[in-house]
């Protein structure tokens, strides 16, 4: 990111300031070498699936993108960046904390849903990088997808604390430390919609299953012992397509780039087979 | 239907009414060393009612496209197991379906469907035929009925990790290819 | 906090980082950028026998939380558990004749209705996956009424091959061995 500030401050000053050619940095020592041998460029092609709702009725198309790796980030995101900076301002996606924790970036990167800020690209192959949006879901631009549905089921499972009783002494809640490892894997989740967009069963059905993510928040709430609505909470996913429609598929566990187990999260709804209920 | 390049301001996360923003003046950046932040020629923004926003939201949602997913997702042993378990399954309860249906149909359309009759008709076919009717038909039932143990075992809690998904996978696999050889030649 | 950071960290560690060379005040070059993007033709996603997805329909605003539908454990839980139930119980049925030799026609046909049960289910959940109901509400009753009606039907044609003819298991033995 700073590179492209620099080179733009530089473009600007380039017409009245002779540019240098070579440069050595503080810590470099003189040697006999004239100036440090250029790095053969490293050509990696992206191909990026475009859709502009400014001409909707151009069908989405896949554009074909170059970098030169060596002077590139490692990550997905950084090309993305690059790309929107340097190469094709209108390029369109979601990002914002760059280190797997916000879950923006959220995309389909050679066939799986991952982060883009966590996912390496591939220097050992030559093959182009494919980059999609998240699967099943409808395409607000490029890259970016609406996922408004993902966010009314996530608010219709009630994501908060909900007591019945005042806690014993008025103060707070308590938990101990067994029953607050319950929530180790399932408090991690960051939304980002991965493992829902992943799983077939949620893209015939993105209206009435609630899909992994939100069934994995759901038993995080129903597994915590703070909460004392257990049984409504159980009682909301009675029916035949909230929950049901889960076929242990596991494409999410899978895919998810925090390595969360939404497909064991959904099992342990089940009083049959929960280690805890 | 967006030629004009009037900007509407359709604010998803608003809840109260959009207020109207600055009319094509621009906006200096504090710091000098960034370029200035201006507005583009042709383009200014409007008042809307929260019902006026949601109506243009609502026209623009009818024209986006589906994000692809069948033709573009990874192949995995996670769900391509998955989708042959269901088309195995539908395949052989489909057959049965259509023998009993057949079955009850036959003094009508004359049909002979006896046990005896399909039992001769089989016979008589030469051996590389039958191993490979058996072998088609073993081969759904192995699969659908191994998996289908998979599939308790999961409803018990067990193997619900990416390890034990792959793992029983690959014995299911297996365990496949050997009762279908197995059914096959007996 | 701390499996956050080791599962992200685990993944990300795979390979040593590598850091890039970017000289601090080297004079950037943007001519190595050839700016060339390739524009090909998508190939929209098959539709296969999966019904088209139809256009985006929010119902309400983003902050109106998606509806809670009535429960009702018939439909969820007790189904859930029954369908189990046959399916275990599927697997001593199928293996008991073959394993044991001699058949009773009425474990023959516990088997035969069991495996019709079974077929039932899955044929339900198929309807009920690919055709959904909010959007095709007239194609999933009339698909889940031809299910209910020929299932009955080779419900009745089961009971006549049980007692005009061998039996299930009799009969895949025979024709297996001819």
């Amino acid at each position: 990111m700073s590179a492209s500030i620099l080179s733009r401050t530089a473009l600007r000053a380039s017409s009245s300031v002779v540019r240098p050619t070579a440069v050595r940095t503080l810590a470099s020592v003189a040697t006999s070498q004239s100036a440090p041998a250029e790095k053969k460029a490293n050509i990696k092609k992206f191909e990026i699936y475009r859709w502009n709702p400014d001409t909707p009725e151009k069908k989405p198309f896949m554009q074909t993108y170059e970098l030169d790796l060596n002077q590139t980030g490692p990550m997905v995101l950084d090309a993305l960046i690059r790309l929107k900076n340097e190469v094709d301002p209108t390029l369109t996606f979601r990002r914002s904390c760059r280190e797997g924790i916000c879950g923006s970036c959220a995309m389909n990167i050679q066939g799986s849903n991952t982060l883009a800020c966590l996912c390496r690209i591939d220097t050992s192959s030559s093959a182009p990088v494919k980059i999609y949006p998240l699967p099943h879901t409808y395409i607000v631009k490029d890259l970016v997808p609406d996922l408004t549905q993902f966010y009314k089921q996530y608010k219709s499972i009630k994501p908060y604390l909900q007591r019945k009783t005042a806690t014993e002494d008025g103060k707070e809640n308590r938990q101990s430390i067994a029953d607050r490892k319950k929530l180790d894997g399932l408090y991690e989740c960051i939304l980002c919609a991965c493992c829902a967009t992943s799983c077939p069963s949620y893209w015939w059905n993105s209206s009435d299953y609630l899909g992994p993510a939100v069934l994995l928040q759901s038993y995080r709430w129903i597994a915590d012992s703070r909460d004392e609505f257990k049984a409504e909470r159980k009682m909301a996913l009675e029916n035949e397509m909230s929950l049901y429609r889960c076929h242990t598929i596991m494409n999410c566990a899978k895919t998810c780039p925090k390595g969360l187990n939404p497909g064991q999260a959904i099992a342990n709804v089940n009083p049959l087979t929960s280690p805890y209920l | 239907m967006f030629s004009n390049t009037t900007f509407r301001t359709a604010s998803r996360l608003s809840s109260r009414q959009v207020s109207p923003l600055l009319k094509s003046t621009s906006v200096r950046a504090t710091s000098s060393s960034f370029p200035a932040q201006t507005r583009s020629a042709g383009t200014t923004s409007e008042n809307v009612t929260q019902d006026q926003a949601h109506s243009i939201l609502a026209a623009q949602r009818k024209l986006r496209p589906i994000s692809p997913h069948l033709s573009i997702y990874q192949p995995q042993l996670t769900w391509y197991l998955s989708i042959l378990n269901r088309i195995t399954g539908v395949a052989l309860s489909g057959g049965i379906y259509v023998f009993a249906l057949a079955y009850l149909a036959a003094p009508t359309f004359g049909l002979h469907l006896e046990s005896a009759t399909i039992a001769a008709a089989f016979g008589s076919l030469p051996v590389a035929a039958k191993v490979g009717i058996k072998a088609a038909v073993a081969l759904p039932f192995t699969f659908h009925s191994w998996n289908g143990i998979r599939h308790l075992l999961w409803d018990t809690g067990k193997a619900l990790d990416i390890k034990g998904v792959y793992r029983t996978g690959y014995v299911v696999l297996g365990l496949t290819t050997l009762s279908t050889v197995y059914l096959a030649f007996m | 906090m701390a499996s956050a950071f080791r599962t992200s960290a685990l993944r990300t560690a795979a390979s040593a980082f590598k850091t890039c060379a970017r000289p601090a005040l080297a004079a950037p070059k943007i001519a190595f950028l050839k700016p060339q993007p390739r524009i090909a033709a998508f190939h929209t996603s098959k539709s296969l026998s999966i019904l088209p997805p139809g256009r985006q329909v929010i119902e309400g605003t983003i902050n109106d939380a998606a509806p809670v539908p009535e429960s009702n454990p018939s439909h969820g839980s007790y189904h859930w558990t029954f369908e189990r139930l046959v399916s275990v119980g599927l697997i001593p049925l199928t293996i008991a004749p073959f394993a044991l030799g001699s058949v009773s026609p009425v474990t023959d046909a516990v088997l035969g209705a069991a495996v019709v049960i079974h077929s039932y289910i899955g044929f339900e959940s198929s309807i009920i996956d690919y055709i959904p109901g909010r959007k095709h509400p007239t194609a999933k009753k009339v698909f889940m009424w031809i299910l209910k009606g020929s299932t009955v039907l080779v419900l009745v044609g089961l009971y006549e091959f049980e007692t005009n003819d061998v039996g299930i298991t009799e009969a895949v033995k025979r024709v297996w061995k001819a």
